[in-house]
């Protein structure tokens, strides 16, 4: 036997060529499509724009655009798009781990199929699905007409944060109820009921043994919620109003509007730099190093 | 403690529970009753309901702009659903025995993209565009897509790919395969409910792509979300919730031929 593993690899040698010509022409893609221009928008970021807002690098390399990102009337901007995505994540945990847990361990034979009901929403459109929350929230619709039926006063919905933050939760809850119903999954209910049999009380169970073996799932469901919606423009721009704005509104203004792409490229770079410290922590916080590989 | 009380205890959901879960039922089916409704609506009106009438649902089939985009957004998903699903598997399968600077170079470019935002990425391209001078067009708009799909194909097949195992290769080719036999003979066919969901999923993410195609498309391209996207900027129709169904039922379609597709190869299987 111990002959086996020279043997395999000398076949894996032979092969080599279609391994690496197998992996390569994704992978090439991916550096083209993903990473060269990662790297371009980071040193665009210290450009200047041109009269069309293109970089240009014929004034040298600045740090303004970062000092323009950081400016006193962005800072605003920032905390609330924080807030929101932060916010937005909570209520996802919440909501999404109750979904999870109910399909997990109540669900039965119907578990997947609960499952399956908070995907199917995924394939209507979202701009679509964002129109039917404006058919219910606008000032005269639905929401208000059924308040002035009962004799109650107009309340005004669009435009006000709350309205944001639920789009934002209703966006992007499949995407926490998924990890975290996979994490229960490998999750053996003995455990739970040895749980019960130290603590007694339902909730200390939960909070002592269930909750802390699933940290991995509501780990990679933050991840998955909580990073995009740092970048998401088109729930603030159709549910939001002048005050809602979030960091991602600010961000393709630069790009589809005449603003200045350098400005937009530092304050995407800015993003990422959050984003790789969001993940880093949240790698600290779940057990394994590697928090990504939970996605 | 009696096995019984064990078993009562796992019979019902606390009353807390079903309530969050109802609830998040009616916040997820909400805005899509309301569009279903008010897509047969007799009134042009967003807010009223007046009987019932299909006239949105012509208008639909009759407006030639949402008909030149349902046919643009159709051949980008089509396209970019079989080229990512053909490199994404081929580069999960390769990855496991490429040399180890290509394996972290692939690996990494995979994580580099599902942990960055779509916003970010999307930006990140439209730029590079520009530098080299590439007129944005249908074919950025698809390759945006590709690249977009690309990363979780790869991490669907490979999830399949560990539950295998590393060693069917070099079974069939202690049987006296040829590497490439192996992977055609051996490893695919094993691999198939994983590319046929990782296929369905690209689909379905391209043809309902906003803000990919939101940076990177150019004059004459305007696929369905860009369409909706600026009708609902400019002055809303209820047309864009006829439309909305439209798709909604073409999605489904695609969901349930998946569907089939897999049981009818598990059966062959068995």
């Amino acid at each position: 036997m111990t002959s086996s593993p020279t043997r395999s690899t000398g076949r894996r040698q032979r092969g080599a060529l279609l391994w690496n010509g197998l992996s390569l022409p994704g992978a090439i893609l991916l550096i083209v499509v993903f990473v060269a221009p990662i790297v371009y928008l980071v040193l665009a970021s210290f450009g200047t724009s041109d009269i069309l807002g293109r970089p240009t690098f014929a004034n040298g390399f600045t740090l303004r655009n970062f000092e323009n990102a950081f400016a006193d009337y962005n800072l605003p901007l920032v905390l609330r798009t924080v807030a929101y995505a932060g916010i937005a994540t909570i209520l996802c945990i919440v909501l999404g781990y109750s979904v999870a847990y109910f399909a997990a361990r109540f669900g039965g034979r119907f578990g997947l199929a609960i499952i399956a009901l908070v995907l199917v929403p995924w394939l209507v459109d979202y701009l679509v699905r964002i129109y039917g929350w404006r058919t219910i929230a606008v000032d005269n619709g639905l929401v208000n007409s059924v308040l002035g039926g009962l004799g109650l006063g107009p309340v005004h919905l669009l435009g006000t944060p709350g309205m944001v933050i639920l789009g934002l939760v209703y966006g992007y809850l499949p995407l926490m109820v998924l990890p975290i119903y996979a994490s229960l999954g490998q999750l053996n209910p003995e455990v739970i009921d040895a749980g019960k049999d130290l603590y007694g009380n339902p909730w200390s169970t939960f909070w002592h043994v269930t909750f802390p073996l699933t940290r991995e799932g509501v780990v990679g469901g933050v991840l998955l919620v909580f990073l995009p919606i740092l970048g998401d423009f088109a729930t603030a721009q159709f549910l939001g109003g002048p005050d809602t704005t979030m960091i991602g509104n600010v961000i393709s203004d630069q790009f589809i509007s005449a603003g200045s792409q350098p400005l937009g490229a530092a304050m995407t770079t800015v993003l990422i730099v959050g984003l790789l410290a969001a993940i880093a922590f949240a790698s600290l916080a779940g057990r394994r190093r590697n928090a990504a590989a939970v996605i | 403690m009696a096995p019984g009380s064990r078993r009562r205890q796992r019979a019902g959901a606390p009353v807390f529970l079903w309530v969050i879960v109802v609830a998040v039922m009616v916040l997820l089916y909400a805005p899509i009753l309301v569009v279903a409704v008010y897509s047969f609506n007799g009134a042009d009106s967003l807010v009223q309901l007046n009987g019932w009438s299909l006239q949105w649902y012509g208008q639909v089939f009759q407006d030639e702009q949402i008909r030149s985009s349902f046919a643009q957004s159709l051949q980008i998903a089509a396209i970019s659903s079989v080229v990512s699903t053909v490199l994404g598997t081929a580069m999960a399968i390769g990855l496991r025995h490429a040399t180890p600077w290509l394996r972290r170079l692939g690996g990494g470019s995979v994580l580099i993209r599902l942990i960055s935002p779509e916003t970010a990425t999307a930006v990140a391209l439209f730029l590079l565009l520009g530098l080299v001078q590439i007129p944005l067009s249908f074919v950025t708009v698809l390759i945006g897509h590709v690249a977009l799909s690309l990363a979780f194909v790869v991490v669907i097949v490979r999830s399949r790919l560990v539950a295998i195992g590393p060693d069917i290769e070099d079974a069939a080719m202690d049987l006296g395969a040829t590497p490439a036999k192996a992977v055609w003979l051996a490893v695919v066919p094993l691999l198939a409910p994983s590319i046929l969901v990782s296929a369905l999923l690209s689909f379905i993410l391209s043809f309902g792509n906003f803000v990919t195609s939101f940076f990177l498309t150019g004059i004459g391209t305007t696929p369905l979300p860009l369409w909706i996207y600026s009708s609902l900027r400019f002055g809303v129709s209820p047309v864009v919730n006829a439309l909305g169904m439209i798709m909604l039922a073409l999605m489904i379609v695609v969901a349930l031929v998946a569907a089939l597709l897999l049981r009818w190869n598990s059966r062959r299987r068995s």
